[in-house]
């Protein structure tokens, strides 16, 4: 083996690597919406069920940010496109000496951090809003009103930027040639110009769209008392996580990923498209015949997409209960032996009272009490005990008994400490 | 030129329609969505905290209270450096920045692998399934991140299936699994920068290096690197006021002892109910993001606009 | 319908760069005029001044006796075929020729109907309904003509649209293109740094140099009788001797030089009197083995190589003295040349065929 296949070897497992590092983490928080589990997690498997797909389109909440989310979007594409274009043909036009001053400006929403963006707006629309004396229920302190202009104020430039790297490949002559055939700046601008542009408006759009659905730091201030879907995705995360959660990443999942392969074919088809042109204007016989030749791969896609949907449906309802009941059991069996074994330890320990306690693995928190008081702060978060709520709550009866503390335990109060602790420094001081 | 004709010959170049459009939506955009909620901020930020009855009352005078608190906390602490809040804006600047290392650290042989060593369907395949993670939302990643680390995650079980380690190891607290999920995050935003800039380079300045007998370090670094200058500028730019002024993997992945500096200015808008410090304190956060891209700009001598692409 | 332009007095300044100097020139309405020049003399400043998207600092354009000062490119008659053609390339071929017609408001029936007509013109029919990237290279250049006819301009202007077109392809299109303007009959003003194009398409051609217009006249006065050094270093190829005037009347120059005295033709429009610098350009196609027979001037040389190129033997021969080899092309009759390196010969040619000039800036090799 010489050096050249050894560090061919590193570089493909660098890469591997890489993409697994990529994906891993979507693919594990995917395979968990499949688990009946209630604690998104691959291991130990329960049931495959795909019963966390019906929690989530059942969540109210949810599909109200969603409505929202939607709304807000188009919303940023019908104000943000315009405005790039704008500002992008303003760029040609503004004399040589403002240039610079005008583009950093117009680019600086994209540098300055998301959250400052969202108080900016939400400030300004206060002031404004005091200034006409309006009252709460006004447009200046609706949450969508306000999310729309926060957003789209760092989404212009983004769109912006689009039209310009397009504009940038606009030869000047054709508009030339426009005005020198007679028509009118206005004619050359909407005939040639505009049609030019079109392909990168439709870019843009997209663009825009994505990243106000995807948006949070912005958004997280300025919706006020309104909700996104980001917005409601990040409190069910922060107060608590189950994997209805993970089914709505799988959705996003699939849809990007079905995205990016029909944008993959559109391009290709273009680019055989053209060199096919390359190819007749350069005299040689035309083979666009394969043109609209059926893509292998597209087909292939939709094929498993389809076949994995019907098994995912099948057996995610077949069988289900039965697997359920059987999972039940077993952790009944499991918790009994538990605290079987737990009593038998304790009787071990009365009886050795001079050995130390933490032999073994983790002793399982004792009762309620006991845990608050020997382990105190610390145990709150000790691992394994946020897992072991979650347990309790999908109706592990047996662990109940055990463990009363279960609210400490609740993720939400983690916030809520953090939370508080701020706010006892904000008041005390 | 004076501004009149240069309003005449702006509409006859245009047309009224057109004209008005451009100028209407610009200023808007300009004024109305960027300078003025800036400006209004920063006006803020220098208020007391007052209910709205007594604004613009008397009460409603100037004042750099919240700028002092920042530093030296309540004045009831005499003295004393306000170290809570000045320790997470150092740690949230230090992490970011490492988070930035780490990010041009995996994606740079990544973006060189990309440009130069794959084959052309292979390379394009591996562009698009760049993509795809980074239009998945950034709460889900977030999520995904919290699933893989937490207690009963994949990363412990397979280290306790390994031996490694003997109980679940808790990353979240130890903030690994924020490190992870903010680098995770900006990838994209570090890899494209620089794949841009290493494509554009003719792969025969480094075949000529390498006939010349010198070796890999040394065509990276005299030849590659410099080459890939305004791309490496741009994704270290991007990745650490991203990391910096992040506020949702930290919310979600943070431990419970550290905040993050934006998490401090969430809670004085949301349960602190003091805008007008959470302004001051943003405003902080935006200028030394400023300071951050005029360091940049200086130390790679690159332009505003080769770095915001 | 066509018109003539003239140019009066026209300077273009760009801040300090004078892209053209003092230009006077009328062009005959109905004529195929070339603006013939390196690249970077100031010709297509001139032809943008002319189609009006660049206004002259001094001096007037007037197209058809009409002045053209504040008349914008879209009022002008003239229509302009861009170097790059600049066809659009999101509209098929129709509606790129009918765009003219188009933003004039014609309906669309008449606009396919004039399209269809201008298609037949330049030998595409049917072809309309292609995008402009399926066409070849040739195919585009006809369709950019069609495009520019379709607004019925008085004049059209072409900026070097040939440039782009292989060996083959430009030298059938300079034939074509002057079969156009002819069966058109409109003014044509044609932008080139390629000689052979000027010359074998204009009626009339301008040779430009930093600015400055050379010698206005056509092909053949081009070439024989160059007016200065410039053209006739630019135009064709030419040997030069630099030397200084002992003899000049109105018919004859004797110039002293390098090779011995040269008795050379007086140029029109040159004064030379006796002790001026003066440059001596002879062709190589003048230059002959002296045979015997007397001749207005005979020089020594000493030859260099021969090239055989088929039909021409190319001889070059070092001359004493001489800062450069000198050519000459002697046509290829059947014999063989036979000169070893270094033979020495004797070459003679006619005063006539020998040109005297002015000391002045020559073209750039």
């Amino acid at each position: 083996m010489n050096s050249n296949t050894i560090s061919r070897v590193f570089i493909m497992g660098f890469v591997l690597a890489f993409f697994a590092y990529l994906f891993g983490p979507l693919i594990i928080m995917s395979i968990t919406a499949f688990n009946s589990s209630a604690f998104p997690r691959v291991m130990p498997w329960e049931c495959f069920s795909i019963e966390w797909f019906d929690v989530l389109i059942q969540d109210d909440k949810l599909m109200l940010g969603l409505r929202n989310s939607l709304i807000i979007g188009a919303g940023v594409v019908l104000l943000a496109v315009p405005i790039g274009l704008a500002g992008a043909l303003m760029l040609t036009q503004v004399s040589a000496r403002l240039r610079p001053w005008y583009y950093t400006i117009v680019i600086s929403p994209i540098l300055i951090p998301g959250v400052v963006l969202g108080i900016s707006t939400l400030v300004f629309w206060d002031r404004v809003g005091r200034m006409f004396n309006t009252g709460y229920e006004s447009i200046f302190y609706d949450g969508i009103f306000l999310t729309i202009l926060g957003q789209a104020t760092f989404i212009s430039a983004y769109s912006m930027l689009v039209f310009i790297s397009r504009l940038q490949r606009f030869d000047p002559a054709l508009e030339e040639a426009a005005l020198d055939l007679g028509a009118t700046n206005v004619q050359a601008f909407r005939k040639v110009l505009l049609p030019f542009l079109k392909p990168a408006m439709g870019s843009a759009a997209v663009l825009a769209f994505l990243a106000s659905f995807e948006n949070y730091n912005t958004t997280v201030f300025t919706i006020i008392s309104e909700s996104t879907l980001t917005t409601v995705l990040a409190s069910k995360v922060r107060y608590g996580i189950n994997p209805s959660i993970s089914a709505l990443a799988v959705i996003i999942v699939a849809l990007t990923l079905v995205g990016a392969v029909f944008f993959e074919i559109a391009k290709r088809r273009e680019d055989r498209a053209a060199k096919a042109a390359a190819q007749v204007a350069a005299g040689g016989r035309a083979q666009a015949a394969r043109t609209y030749f059926a893509e292998p791969a597209l087909m292939l896609f939709v094929l498993i997409f389809c076949a994995g949907l019907g098994t995912v449906y099948f057996a995610g309802t077949l069988g289900l209960d039965e697997c359920k009941v059987a999972v039940k059991e077993e952790k009944k069996r499991r918790a009994a032996a538990r605290i079987k074994e737990r009593e038998t330890l304790q009787m071990f320990q009365r009886a050795k009272p001079g050995q130390e306690t933490g032999t073994g693995a983790v002793p399982p928190p004792q009762t309620g009490e006991a845990a608050k008081g020997t382990e105190g702060y610390q145990g709150i978060f000790a691992p394994g005990n946020l897992e072991g709520q979650v347990e309790s709550d999908t109706g592990g009866e047996p662990a109940k008994g055990t463990e009363g503390y279960q609210n400490i335990f609740a993720p939400d109060n983690l916030e809520g400490q953090v939370g508080g602790d701020q706010e006892q420094k904000s008041t005390g001081q | 030129m004076n501004p009149n004709a240069y309003f005449r010959q702006f509409f006859t170049r245009n047309g009224t329609a057109l004209g008005t459009f451009l100028l209407l939506s610009v200023g808007f955009w300009m004024f109305i969505m960027i300078l003025l909620p800036q400006a209004f901020m920063i006006d803020f930020s220098f208020r007391h905290n007052l209910p709205p009855a007594e604004i613009g009352g008397p009460q409603d005078t100037y004042t750099t209270e919240h700028y002092e608190f920042m530093v030296y906390g309540s004045a009831a602490a005499e003295g004393e450096f306000n170290t809570v809040d000045l320790g997470v804006f150092v740690r949230t600047l230090i992490a970011a920045f490492f988070v930035t290392l780490f990010d041009l650290a995996i994606c740079y042989p990544i973006a060189y692998y990309l440009a130069h060593s794959a084959s052309g369907g292979w390379a394009r395949l591996m562009v698009l399934s760049l993509i795809v993670p980074f239009w998945v939302n950034e709460i889900l990643r977030a999520f995904a991140f919290r699933i893989m680390f937490g207690s009963a995650g994949v990363i412990n079980g397979f280290l306790m299936w390994l031996g490694v380690i003997d109980q679940p190891y808790d990353f979240i607290r130890e903030n690994v699994a924020l490190y992870a999920g903010l680098g995770y995050a900006f990838i994209l935003l570090m890899i494209f920068p620089l794949y841009n800039a290493i494509e554009s380079l003719d792969r025969n300045q480094i075949e000529a290096a390498r006939d010349m007998g010198a070796s890999w370090i040394r065509i990276h670094r005299r030849i590659v690197i410099p080459f890939a200058k305004p791309g490496i500028s741009s994704g270290c730019t991007m990745v650490f006021m991203l990391s910096a002024g992040a506020l949702a993997a930290p919310q979600i992945l943070g431990g419970p002892s550290s905040l993050w500096f934006t998490q401090i200015i969430y809670q004085w808008f949301q349960t602190g109910n003091n805008w007008n410090r959470g302004s001051a304190y943003a405003l902080i956060l935006l200028a030394s993001t400023i300071v951050f891209v005029l360091v940049m700009m200086k130390v790679f001598k690159v332009k505003l606009g080769e770095i915001a692409r | 319908m066509s018109a003539d332009v003239e140019l009066e007095n026209v300077w273009i300044r760009f801040g300090d760069f004078v892209a053209a100097r003092e230009v006077n020139i009328t062009i005959e309405g109905g004529s195929f005029f070339s603006f013939l020049g390196p690249s970077g003399c100031g010709k297509t400043t001139l032809l943008r001044a002319v189609s009006g998207f660049l206004e002259p600092s001094e001096g007037r354009v007037k197209i058809g006796g009409q002045d053209m000062a504040g008349i914008g490119p879209n009022k002008r008659p003239t229509a302009l075929i861009f170097q790059n053609l600049a066809l659009f390339p999101l509209m098929t071929v129709w509606e790129n020729i009918a765009f003219a017609l188009e933003v004039k408001g014609v309906g669309k029936t008449e606009r396919r109907k004039r399209a269809e007509e201008l298609l037949d013109l330049i030998a595409l029919p049917g072809q309309g309904d292609k995008m402009v990237h399926e066409l070849s290279g040739g195919q585009k250049q006809r369709v950019a003509i069609a495009r520019a006819l379709a607004a019925e301009p008085q004049v059209l202007l072409l900026d070097e649209p040939l440039s782009a077109l292989d060996l083959k392809l430009r030298q059938h299109m300079r034939t074509e293109l002057r079969a156009i303007q002819q069966r058109v009959g409109i003014t044509f003003i044609y932008i080139t740094h390629d000689q052979g194009e000027a010359l074998t398409m204009s009626d009339n051609v301008a040779v430009m140099s930093e600015g400055v217009i050379e010698q206005v006249t056509d092909g053949t006065s081009l070439y024989d009788h160059p007016e200065t050094p410039f053209v006739a270093s630019f135009v064709g190829e030419n040997n030069l001797f630099r030397g200084r005037v002992t003899e000049a009347d109105a018919q004859f120059t004797v110039v002293d030089t390098n090779v011995g005295p040269i008795r050379a033709r007086t140029s029109t429009k040159a004064s030379l009197s006796k002790g001026d610098s003066a440059f001596v350009f002879v062709r190589p196609e003048s230059l002959k083995f002296t045979n015997g027979a007397s001749a207005d001037n005979t020089i020594k040389a000493t030859v260099h190589t021969e090239e055989f190129e088929g039909q021409f033997w190319q001889v070059f021969l070092d001359v004493p003295g001489g800062d450069k080899r000198i050519k000459m092309s002697l046509v290829n009759d059947g014999r063989q040349l036979g000169h070893a390196p270094g033979a020495q010969v004797d070459l003679s040619f006619p005063a006539e065929l020998a040109v005297a000039l002015p000391e002045g800036p020559l073209a750039a090799e």
